[in-house]
């Protein structure tokens, strides 16, 4: 699937690119966040924080920009923009890690500040920020199940597919979290593969739901298997029945939130996300310390756990998931 | 030598076996009737849950859309020509009718987006036939070629992004029930009425292939081009009608899609092609062209559908699936193999 997306989409590497912003008062200190893919819903919500760091802090201006189509090669080009612009930091959500690492080199070199997101294999960069731990992640899926399911019963587990890597970490680490606090929950059939494609996942829950009747929970893989989950069992009419767990966009789920047939979604938020990326800049450039357990000041970014990264920086986690159900469901409009 | 009887009825008993050797290779989706008996009563045995009605519901449902795609891919075949392209073509416009119509017409009915659908495909696959008619250049290339183009300008023009606001009346239409079935486990089984879609289309593509001129064409020129051009079988017609045939249903196919997903995922679809003509070939057609039945190919759709449907009933680990799926891939084409040279 990726490999067909980004065959589709570097064939058509048309020069769409997004123009950067001007920038603001020249004695301010510019931060720019490079996402992967500009006007996307994610990023649009991302740009939310960004905006509003810039706004809340004194000194400093904050925009984003990103390439019109999820390309690393165009990434690649906005960030030496960057570079010959002379900004004083970048942010950056690669698209591509591997493929970044010459550029970043190069922004580094000429002194200025680089910090990443969602990119702990990448060795040029300053800071990378991480939402939260995957397998931390996959536990808190469990321990929200085991409270839905009563601590007992019968479950099973998605994944987008079996090469996902960080699916695979949330399928098992939920099923060691499982093993090790709730000894009447039984684990079936784990980690069906959906193929990322919500079909998939409907007639693999209603096979499931043939198989073991007595099914109590699911827990979801990839952001479309809560959707076709959902869909299987409201067509059982096992609504409420059943509870189901997993990573998913609120908008796209919200109907089966709504209805009952998805209990709840986690997911991180963007916005904070955004927020946060710009801090952590915004630190590099004041020359800040970064240690361990540091709050930056908002939820889920309180205790940042830090560690080397694969190069000369560091990574910092949060524990910066968000859940979501019908009850708070409004206040996620994206 | 052993007596006059002994010989006599050892001839008896070859010649029948000669007999029903040559009736099965008239009748090719009696091996594909048998290879689903003998899923069926595995599985039953291993898992009792399998005979449920709910079950036949759930394998008729997921056979909808593979079985439309495969009716188009049946008729291209027969033709002697091959294509890759009906899943891109599916998946654009499922995606872009579905989001155009839920833009400026969300009232639109059902029928016409189905005949737009149907329309829009037609209309590339008439562009596929001409390439593969003037270029003169394999089919296999020409559509590996047209489905990048297609899928690329999907996801370039049209859009990436998961789209949910489904209009109305797409979604009603797959929310249709023909029958509805109360399970001992306290769960409901439906079937929905889109599966009659596929029905109408086997028996549409069963008149055209064998009671119309176009039916006789394309199996002439599936079977040998040179000699029946020289009949008077016009290949630049008949290779074009194949194309946009299968056009015209992979349009339906994406628009049912959407239908009973009640998403459109620009990401869906493309990458089923394999199973697609798994099970046309496991259907009794044959890859080199000239042949093939409507009959089989439903067979064969069913047969796919219910092997990549029975994988979790039988308890075999996520993990082995894949390869469980491609072991009977092989088995199975290997009884075809025996066929072949019976």
């Amino acid at each position: 699937m990726t490999l067909w997306k980004k065959l589709a989409l570097s064939a058509v590497a048309l020069g769409a690119m997004v123009g950067t912003s001007s920038l603001a008062a020249a004695d301010d200190v510019q931060i720019t966040t490079v996402v992967k893919l500009a006007g996307e819903t994610w990023f649009t919500r991302m740009d939310e924080g960004v905006v509003q760091y810039g706004e809340e802090t004194d000194g400093v201006t904050t925009n984003e920009i990103g390439p019109g189509k999820a390309d690393a090669a165009q990434q690649v080009r906005l960030i030496e923009d960057l570079i010959a612009k002379n900004v004083d930091a970048i942010a950056v959500v690669p698209f591509d890690p591997p493929m970044l690492e010459g550029v970043l080199k190069r922004a580094m070199d000429r002194g200025i500040k680089v910090m990443t997101h969602e990119a702990d294999n990448l060795k040029n960069t300053q800071v990378d920020m991480e939402a939260f731990d995957n397998a931390a992640f996959g536990a808190h899926f469990n321990d929200q199940l085991a409270d839905c399911m009563g601590k007992k019963g019968t479950w099973t587990s998605f994944v987008g597919s079996l090469g996902s890597l960080t699916h695979v970490q949330w399928a098992d680490a939920s099923a060691a979290n499982a093993a090790e606090k709730y000894p009447d929950m039984k684990l079936v059939s784990p980690k069906n593969e959906s193929f990322n494609d919500a079909n998939t996942a409907y007639n693999k829950t209603k096979e499931l739901l043939k198989k073991y009747p007595d099914l109590k929970g699911i827990q979801g893989g990839s952001a479309v298997d809560p959707i076709g989950i959902g869909r299987a069992l409201e067509e059982a009419g096992l609504v409420g029945k059943i509870c189901v767990y997993g990573i998913g966009m609120p908008n796209d789920t919200s109907r089966y939130l709504k209805s009952g047939a998805v209990t709840g979604i986690s997911l991180w938020d963007p916005k904070d996300a955004g927020f946060v990326m710009n801090k952590i800049a915004k630190m590099l450039i004041d020359g800040e310390e970064f240690t361990d357990g540091m709050d930056l000041g908002v939820p889920g970014y309180t205790n940042m756990k830090l560690k080397k990264g694969p190069g000369k920086g560091i990574i910092v986690t949060g524990q910066a998931w968000i859940d979501v159900n019908k009850d708070n469901l409004d206040k996620y409009d994206f | 030598m052993s007596d006059f009887v002994w010989t006599n009825s050892t001839s008896e008993d070859q010649a029948s076996m000669k007999r029903i050797g040559r009736w099965l290779i008239r009748n090719p989706p009696v091996f594909t009737l048998i290879l689903i008996v003998l899923v069926s009563v595995t599985i039953g045995a291993i898992a009792p849950e399998f005979w449920q009605v709910s079950n036949i519901f759930d394998m008729a449902r997921a056979s909808v859309v593979t079985g439309l795609f495969g009716l188009g891919f049946l008729v291209i075949l027969a033709a002697g020509g091959i294509d890759l392209s009906f899943t891109a073509i599916a998946a654009l416009m499922m995606y872009w009718i579905t989001t155009a119509v839920a833009a400026s017409a969300p009232w639109m009915p059902m029928p016409v987006i189905l005949v737009i659908a149907a329309l829009g495909g037609t209309i590339i696959g008439i562009g596929n036939g001409l390439l593969v008619h003037y270029l003169r250049a394999p089919a296999l290339i020409v559509t590996i070629g047209t489905s990048y183009v297609i899928r690329g300008f999907l996801l370039t023009f049209i859009g990436t992004e998961l789209f949910v606001n489904i209009p109305l009346p797409i979604e009603e239409f797959g929310k249709f029930e023909l029958w509805r079935v109360q399970t001992d486990t306290g769960s409901i089984a439906i079937l929905p009425a889109y599966v009659l879609m596929l029905v109408a289309a086997a028996v549409v593509t069963w008149w055209i292939l064998n009671r119309t001129l176009m039916g006789r064409a394309i199996f002439a020129i599936g079977g040998n081009t040179s000699i029946a051009e020289r009949l008077g079988y016009d290949a630049r017609k008949v290779q074009v009608f194949v194309f946009a045939f299968s056009g015209f249903l992979a349009g339906i196919a994406g628009m049912l899609h959407v239908s009973a997903n009640r998403i459109a995922n620009p990401f869906d679809l493309v990458g089923t092609e394999l199973t697609v003509i798994a099970a046309v070939v496991l259907g009794g057609a044959r890859i080199t062209g000239g042949g093939g039945s409507v009959l089989g190919t439903i067979l064969g759709v069913v047969l796919i559908t219910l092997v990549n449907n029975v994988l979790i009933l039988a308890g075999i680990p996520s993990t082995w699936q894949t390869f469980v799926v491609g072991c009977f891939i092989v088995l199975a084409g290997a009884v075809f193999g025996t066929r072949k040279s019976a």
